[in-house]
């Protein structure tokens, strides 16, 4: 894929950023290319979900900045980044659960799709969650949760999408069918930043991957690559 | 399982149900019932329930959709109806001009405000506190309206296009008022219902309340979301105030209680069914109709009416199941710095109160304006109810501070104590039990010491903490509260206002002096000693209480049940035992609250508001600090010194500054649990401690913590370069390792 030359669709430079004193990130470089599927790996604590809450807009950095498509958005909200086109499920079922599951298709409406295709196109490729579509949403299994949560990136043409986890907890048979709606996405041409504990599903579907250890991105490389690596990376033989 | 109904509830149902047909058969006035009668009591009773359904609609969409239940919501609508009638009726404005005034801005503007302010943060506290708060703006908006539009008049809210004007129904004119008030109930209810289910406002309103981080990240405002439901409460709250107010008359009490209606009609609804809490409301209303209509409770119980929302409140939240009350709300747990007292600390502490005590009430302290040697029988008598205030609020230190288990009714505790107390010292029970054949004189009752008495009436409330323990141990949180206040009401209207429970005397002391030790407590000098030393002794028997085990069963059923049981802590046990303990010591407490007067009002003196004053007060003081209680004593001291100020002519700011303070100062202090939910005491003992020589491990906390201000900052955790001798103590400080607290030579030097 020849990107280099055009505008990173999202692009961190040297974020520092953590929780009260703490800092997490030491200076985190990042770039996503349009119409790339970026999958940041790492173990446990590495900084992963705390470089997908920056780039939403959850956590604002204390040094460095977010640039979306060129644009510096430092300090915007979740909210009106959300409102325009970036898409993060969170770790561990993005839904809520005393909503059913026809009111949390609702609350995708935000990103400026009508409730009208969102509920068409998530039941579409969920057909499950059409049949369940009355139930309270606390009340789906692990897997319909993580269906639910996924037809928002499905139903709501994002600019970017971020993937926090997703494999987390679920049967590896869901996995797999969460990860052919994540492939069959990326080959539409939108942009993904996933991010990954256990890299097995990812790395068919990434085209460019790192490794985070310790609040900063080790290496950058090929998918491939990267996979022969991060056995030692994760036992801290880097 | 029966029509999809539990087992339980189907049971409970028919006994309640059984239990109701049983007293309407006794109590029949043997009326005539016609239809016509019949017709125009159901046309009341509706009417009665729309009026409580606009209530209960405010308070479920206000739980769905902030996650707060509103015990303000009353008040407001109280606020709003003073308001109106001062706009409309005192001002002269036009009843729709002053409506929209009311209703269109000024209660959104007060929601947006509560939210801004309060409401915000309130969001990861604990659920005391959380009740609390709304409790704590209740009793402020209350005494606002108490000061602004002061009870010396007499107000009325006109009906909206007079009472006489309406539909005539034959036997009787339905006005045009209540016809709208039932349509506008019904609309607003089922306006709401559409609003919260099928709009994008709504669903984010209940959305922002299972998780806000995720609405954000849908695109939703969260603050503005949250912003608009409180603005909407305040305005279902406002509304309904107005149009209540025309029935029962503008009085604050009065108005404000109505809420409790509307907790049972949404307890129906489990707190969150639109149309169930409408039903509920209806139901209640016809109940009520009906009931005055062909009951009669005859004088001793004339209050029985008045309390069947209090009943069926009790009833729900007891027999309904109990699903899905938990939001997946997340808790914000406190880091306890908790320091067990040691007996002889407690020793010196209590000693100390009672030779202030001592040396106060004698006047050998000169505090010049201050003296309180030279308190009249006026600061004196205040001093003693602020300190049998004190007592009863102790009885909620192990249950609501300890075991977490929220009680709305230590009054009721207390006054049945009061009850007993009457009862044990009048010594009809000698004749009653056939005493006196075996040679006991009634009459020799009240020459033993009152002492052995009160240590009686204390074992005899025992047995009804633990019955109200039963109940309580399957609920949480907010239904323990709902139950709790719903026995203290049901209380106070069918039990204290019985003569034969409180016989009512024309003059003189119902209840006598108290005799200790063969002295005899009849100057309020002397009894506010006794008081003072009392409460010193129940502080010490509480902090040594705490060291126990049971102390720690407390506190770990407090932090989790299911772990607390898994480490064999009996947990229904501990809870009856906690329930059991609090009612003995509100009930000695009730002995000398009534004796402070002498007298016991037994129709307001029991009010639900007195109620939730004391569990307010003890809650701003800190309620899990035993001597936090003798906080109270600043009221009269305040309101005291106002009385000598004004008395010797002096500053009229000063005067009015003390009244805001006694006023408003309680309600203050728990809206600063919003920032410190620990109560006031917390942090002052924190400043003193380390005052004191023996505590050197609170200086060392302060030194630690003025080191951690200071100290470098840790960055890149040594993977970079090796750790310097800074960063080594400081990683130390923070993993708690405190060998060294601040070394002799200073950073750097220390352990190169």
């Amino acid at each position: 894929m020849s990107t280099e030359s055009a505008t990173p669709l999202l692009e961190l430079v040297g974020i520092r950023a953590g929780y009260g004193t703490i800092d997490v990130l030491h200076g985190v470089d990042l770039r996503v290319m349009p119409g790339q599927v970026y999958a940041l790996l790492g173990p446990n604590g590495a900084g992963k979900t705390t470089t997908l809450g920056v780039a939403s807009g959850q956590i604002h950095p204390h040094a460095g900045s977010v640039l979306l498509d060129g644009h510096e958005v430092n300090g915007v909200s979740p909210d009106r980044l959300a409102r325009a086109g970036v898409c993060l499920i969170p770790e561990g079922r993005g839904i809520f659960p005393n909503l059913s599951v026809a009111e949390n298709l609702r609350m995708s409406t935000y990103a400026g799709v009508s409730y009208k295709q969102v509920q068409e196109r998530a039941f579409a490729q969920f057909p499950r969650l059409q049949e369940r579509r009355n139930q309270m949403a606390g009340t789906l299994s692990g897997g319909e949760q993580q269906m639910l949560a996924m037809s928002r990136a499905l139903s709501t043409d994002p600019a970017i999408l971020m993937l926090d986890e997703l494999s987390m907890g679920l049967a590896p048979i869901i996995v797999e069918e969460l990860y052919e709606q994540v492939a069959s996405l990326a080959e539409a041409g939108l942009s993904i930043l996933i991010v990954e504990q256990f890299a097995q599903a990812v790395l068919g579907v990434a085209n460019e991957a790192a490794i985070m250890l310790h609040g900063r991105i080790q290496r950058t490389g090929p998918p491939a690559e990267i996979a022969e690596e991060l056995t030692a990376a994760y036992l801290g033989m880097s | 399982m029966i029509f999809g109904v539990r087992h339980s509830v189907a049971v409970a149902t028919a006994l309640g149900t059984l239990a109701a047909v049983i007293i309407a058969v006794f109590t029949w006035k043997g009326a005539q019932v016609t239809s016509e009668t019949f017709l125009v009591t159901t046309y009341i009773g509706l009417f009665l329930g729309a009026l409580w359904a606009m209530y209960a609609t405010g308070l479920v969409v206000v739980y769905t959709t902030t996650g707060v239940f509103n015990f303000a919501q009353g008040a407001i609508g109280v606020f709003a109806a003073f308001f109106y009638w001062e706009l409309h009726v005192n001002r002269g404005w036009h009843s729709i001009l002053a409506l929209f005034v009311v209703v269109g801005l000024f209660a959104p503007a007060l929601g947006v405000v509560l939210d801004i302010v309060i409401m915000r943060r309130l969001r990861t506290a604990s659920l005391v506190v959380q009740l609390m708060v709304t409790v704590a703006i209740m009793v402020l908006l209350l005494s606002v309206v108490g000061d602004i539009w002061e009870a010396d008049t007499a107000r009325r809210v006109p009906y909206l296009f007079g009472i006489n004007n309406g539909i005539d129904l034959g036997p009787s004119q339905l006005p045009w008022h209540r016809l709208i008030v039932f349509v506008v109930a019904i609309a607003i209810a089922v306006a709401m219902r559409y609003l919260l289910r099928r709009t994008r406002i709504g669903t984010a309103m209940r959305a922002v309340v299972d998780n806000r981080e995720l609405a954000a990240l849908n695109g939703a405002r969260p603050n503005v979301v949250s912003s608009t439901s409180w603005a909407l409460g305040s305005m279902l709250g406002a509304l309904g105030g107005i149009l209540i107010a025309p029935e029962l008359g503008l009085d604050p009490a009065t108005l404000n209680n109505v809420v409790i209606i509307a907790f049972a009609a949404a307890a129906f609804g489990a707190l969150k069914n639109l149309p169930m809490a409408v039903i509920g409301a209806m139901l209640i209303g016809l109940l009520r109709a009906h009931t005055v209509a062909w009951l009669d409770f005859g004088s001793d119980f004339r209050f029985a009416h008045l309390s069947i929302a209090p009943l069926l409140l009790l009833f729900v939240v007891i027999a309904l199941p109990q699903a899905r009350l938990e939001v997946g709300r997340l808790v914000h747990h406190l880091r306890r710095h908790e320091r067990f007292t040691k007996w002889w600390e407690g020793l010196i502490g209590c000693g100390v109160i009672i030779l202030l005590a001592v040396a106060f009430s004698g006047g050998w302290l000169d505090f010049g304006i201050w003296d309180p040697g030279a308190w009249g029988s006026r600061e004196l008598n205040s001093a003693n109810e602020a300190m049998a205030l004190a007592l009863i609020g102790l009885s909620l230190v192990p249950l609501i501070g300890w075991a977490g288990q929220i009680n709305f009714a230590p009054l009721a505790f207390a006054g049945f104590g009061a009850f007993v107390y009457l009862k044990v010292i009048g010594g009809g029970w000698v004749t009653f039990l056939g005493l006196d054949r075996l040679g006991l004189d009634p009459q020799d009752i009240r020459d033993i010491d009152n002492g052995y008495w009160i240590l009686l009436v204390g074992l005899l409330c025992a047995p009804l903490g633990a019955l109200v323990a039963l109940p309580a141990a399957r609920l949480r949180g907010l239904y323990l509260a709902l139950m709790t206040m719903a026995f203290a009401q049901a209380m106070s209207l069918i039990f204290f206002p019985n003569p034969w429970v409180m016989p009512i005397i024309g003059t003189g002391r119902q209840f006598p002096h108290i005799e200790l030790f063969g002295v005899t407590f009849n100057d309020r000098r002397g009894f506010f000693l006794l008081l003072m030393c009392v409460f010193a002794v129940v502080v010490y028997a509480l902090v040594m209480l705490r060291r126990s085990r049971y102390g720690r069963r407390w506190m770990a059923i407090n932090d989790s049940q299911a772990a607390a049981a898994t480490l064999g802590v009996p947990v229904v046990w501990t809870k009856v035992v906690v329930y059991a303990l609090s009612a003995v010591i509100a009930g000695i407490a009730g002995v000398f609250w009534a004796t402070v007067s002498g007298n016991v009002d037994s129709v307001q003196g029991f009010d639900l508001l007195i109620g939730f004053n004391i569990v307010l007060l003890v809650a701003a003081a800190g309620v899990s600090i035993p001597v936090a209680g003798i906080f109270l004593i600043f009221i009269p001291l305040f309101t005291g010194l106002g009385h000598r100020l004004e008395d010797s002519g002096n500053v009229d700011f000063l005067v009015t500054l003390l009244d805001i303070m006694t006023t408003y100062g309680p309600g203050m202090l728990v809206l600063g649990m919003v920032f410190n939910p620990r109560g006031a005491i917390f942090e002052m003992g924190r400043g003193f401690s380390p005052i004191l020589p023996w505590r050197s491990d609170a200086r060392a906390e302060i030194a630690a913590e003025n080191a951690q201000k200071r100290e470098p900052e840790i960055g890149e955790l040594g993977i970079e370069r090796p750790f310097t001798p800074e960063e080594v103590i400081a990683i130390d400080r923070r993993l708690g390792i405190l060998d060294e607290v601040v070394p002799k030579e200073g950073y750097g030097a220390a352990r190169s």
